[in-house]
């Protein structure tokens, strides 16, 4: 099934995620200032905007590894910024990928995936790892299922960190700078499982640099400059006519490709 | 880590000899301290199981001839001066014929030496030892009185160490388990979905953990062992128990091992927070963002790696309490420092009985060091990488 048709049939006001008026500061520099974003079902939204603009951290909100300082974030119709709301059950269906892999380095691949359905979806070892490895098999890693974490190639500890997100099944996936770590040659291995996650229908919401994803993967592009959402649009319309002077600025030396 | 200083080391070693042997200089230098030392030996008087006493002529000989290497040394440095600019042409110590010659000269200085240094110190340890363990009062000797009390007071040392090898591992022991417990209580914050109970007993559990180790680590040892075995025996002394009844139940001992313990969990405590501080917070945040709560985070990802991290500074703390437990002889507890006090006492010999006492100090903590870096590379902590997981070295107290 193709994305765009989900988003398409999407009716208006149905949603994944919701934010609205979020705001954060750390000491005094505001980094998110009133920030309102719908994410629907199925869709796959690319934050882009230059260093220090706030999408990681309206990343981060989403799923309250920073908390906001005003303003809401609702997911699957429950507010997450409401006073003692479940955070960690509500997290089991929000998957995260870092930068920086975050692969636990006291667990080989395989008990890096299945530790949070053991731990929380209360599976039981055997179905946990019969699940990891599925999701192992398909980002290519299944050989790998006894290594340990500082064996693997960037590329590969990123696909093992995507692949122990999924295991929690999530309703949507966040991506913090997946490739930023990587080297130019391998950015692709990892853009590749990222590509089949969305053409599965996964909603995800990345927030990258690299362009040329943004542009052929998503279905939105969201640009944000000194936290705000600046633009956001269609990416062919964003990347070949964008509005907004910031924009365009941003985006000169991709658009003259 | 030991390893890779002993690599270091013979690296440096094999270095140095290729580079002496190298040159004939060297080798006469070299030699001619070892000869030197061969002779003064050779000048002291002879020990009663001296072997060399059957071959005085052979010593005689040997003797000799590590004079004359030294005279040869000495003609060597004269053509050095005298040919300055041209010795190394025209100087007939660089001839290659002459300067093998000289190597396996010196092979034969130093077999000489030691050949004498067995005769004179490993005899004359054995014959200290036969007159220290024959003597009915100690020998004015040094040597010969530090074996004779090692020998006379040998029950009273060996039950000095086993207390203080028992007090130091047990109270290791002991108080890494309670430092594990105490550190939970001591790195709890307060998270969003906790109830006020919970917040509670956080704040009241973190509060406790740090006051105990400002309290534990900032009063002596000395000290805290005072107020424990008397604070706790007044209180016996509020029974009905008689005075020998209370020393039953609260020995010297076991006070003692109550005092290691409280202060061994307290420094422990600290090297396990330095540990598990040094953990990436990414490792953290992996596991949130998947469910976990900080409790669980805690106890499967970040708890694992922060021991680990802990390793050498937890193990440095037996070698610690080997040490520390001396003090506890303030309070009577027969360890092996008590026991140097008892035995310099008995023979009037403070001096060589701290000698002594030391010696088996250094043996202990050798050993400790010894076996604890085996099980350290047993453990595997040597291919944790410290900069993968964090840029910061681990905090490890010292004190």
């Amino acid at each position: 099934m193709n994305t765009s048709d989900i988003t398409a049939k999407a009716p208006a006001g149905e949603f994944l995620v919701r934010i609205e008026g979020l705001r954060k500061s750390f000491g005094d520099l505001e980094v998110l200032r009133d920030v309102n974003m719908d994410v629907a079902p199925g869709e796959v939204v690319t934050i882009i905007g230059a260093s220090g603009s706030g999408k990681s951290t309206l990343l981060r909100c989403i799923n309250l590894l920073e908390t906001p300082d005003a303003g809401h974030v609702w997911f699957q119709g429950s507010d997450l910024t409401a006073d003692h709301v479940d955070v960690n059950a509500l997290r089991e269906d929000i998957g995260m990928v870092f930068q920086g892999f975050n692969l636990f380095n006291n667990m080989d691949v395989l008990a890096n995936c299945t530790l949070a359905p053991i731990t929380r979806k209360k599976m039981s070892k055997t179905e946990a790892e019969e699940v990891a490895l599925g999701h192992l098999r398909s980002v290519g890693l299944e050989a790998f299922a006894h290594a340990s974490p500082s064996t693997l190639s960037g590329g590969q500890k990123q696909r093992v960190a995507i692949a122990r997100a999924l295991c929690m099944r999530p309703k949507i996936m966040l991506f913090d700078e997946p490739t930023s770590a990587l080297d130019p040659q391998i950015v692709g291995e990892v853009f590749e499982v990222m590509r089949a996650l969305a053409r599965d229908g996964m909603t995800m919401v990345v927030v990258t640099h690299e362009m040329e994803f943004a542009r052929i993967v998503s279905d939105r592009v969201v640009f944000m400059d000194h936290g705000v959402i600046a633009e956001q649009g269609e990416p062919e319309q964003i990347f070949t006519a964008p509005e907004n002077p910031r924009t365009r600025e941003f985006l000169s030396r991709y658009l003259s490709d | 880590m030991t390893s890779n200083i002993m690599g270091a080391g013979s690296g440096r070693v094999a270095r140095i000899i290729s580079f002496a042997r190298a040159d004939h200089r060297y080798v006469l230098l070299g030699t001619s301290v070892i000869a030197a030392l061969g002779m003064e030996l050779s000048s002291r008087p002879r020990p009663a199981l001296s072997f060399m006493a059957h071959a005085y002529a052979l010593e005689v000989v040997m003797y000799y001839l590590l004079a004359a290497w030294l005279v040869l040394a000495v003609i060597g440095l004269a053509f050095k001066v005298v040919l300055r600019g041209n010795y190394a042409r025209t100087s007939p110590f660089t001839r290659p014929v002459v300067a093998r010659a000289l190597r396996y000269g010196s092979y034969a200085v130093a077999a000489m030496t030691s050949v004498l240094v067995v005769d004179r110190v490993g005899c004359g340890l054995a014959s200290a030892w036969a007159v220290a363990t024959t003597a009915t009062t100690r020998p004015p000797a040094m040597l010969e009185s530090m074996l004779y009390m090692l020998y006379n007071g040998r029950s009273i040392f060996a039950a000095g160490l086993k207390t203080t090898v028992a007090l130091a591992v047990l109270g290791t022991v002991i108080a890494f388990f309670l430092a594990l417990l105490l550190v939970f209580l001591r790195i709890q914050v307060v998270d969003r979905s906790d109830n006020d109970f919970v917040r509670f007993w956080k704040v009241a559990g973190s509060g406790f953990a740090r006051a105990y180790s400002a309290v534990v680590r900032g009063t002596p040892m000395m000290v805290q062992a005072m107020i424990i075995f008397f604070g706790v025996f007044s209180l016996f002394k509020m029974t009905d128990l008689t005075t020998t009844q209370i020393n039953a139940i609260w020995s010297t001992f076991t006070a003692g091992l109550v005092t290691i313990v409280l202060n061994s969990t307290a420094y422990m405590m600290e090297v396990l927070r330095g540990g598990i501080e040094s953990v990436d917070a990414g490792q953290t945040e992996a596991a949130r963002s998947l469910g976990l709560s900080q409790w669980e985070a805690m106890r499967k990802v970040v708890f694992p790696q922060g021991v680990k991290l802990a390793i050498p500074g937890l193990s440095n703390e037996l070698v610690i309490n080997i040490k520390d437990s001396s003090v506890l002889s303030v309070i009577g507890t027969f360890d092996l420092m008590f026991s140097a006090t008892t035995v310099g006492g008995i023979y009037y010999a403070k001096f060589e009985a701290a000698l002594v006492t030391s010696a088996m100090y250094l043996l202990l903590t050798m050993s400790a060091t010894w076996l604890l870096g085996r099980l350290a590379s047993r453990l595997d902590v040597k291919s944790v990488k410290l900069g993968s997981t964090s840029d910061q070295p681990v905090n490890v107290e010292e004190r």
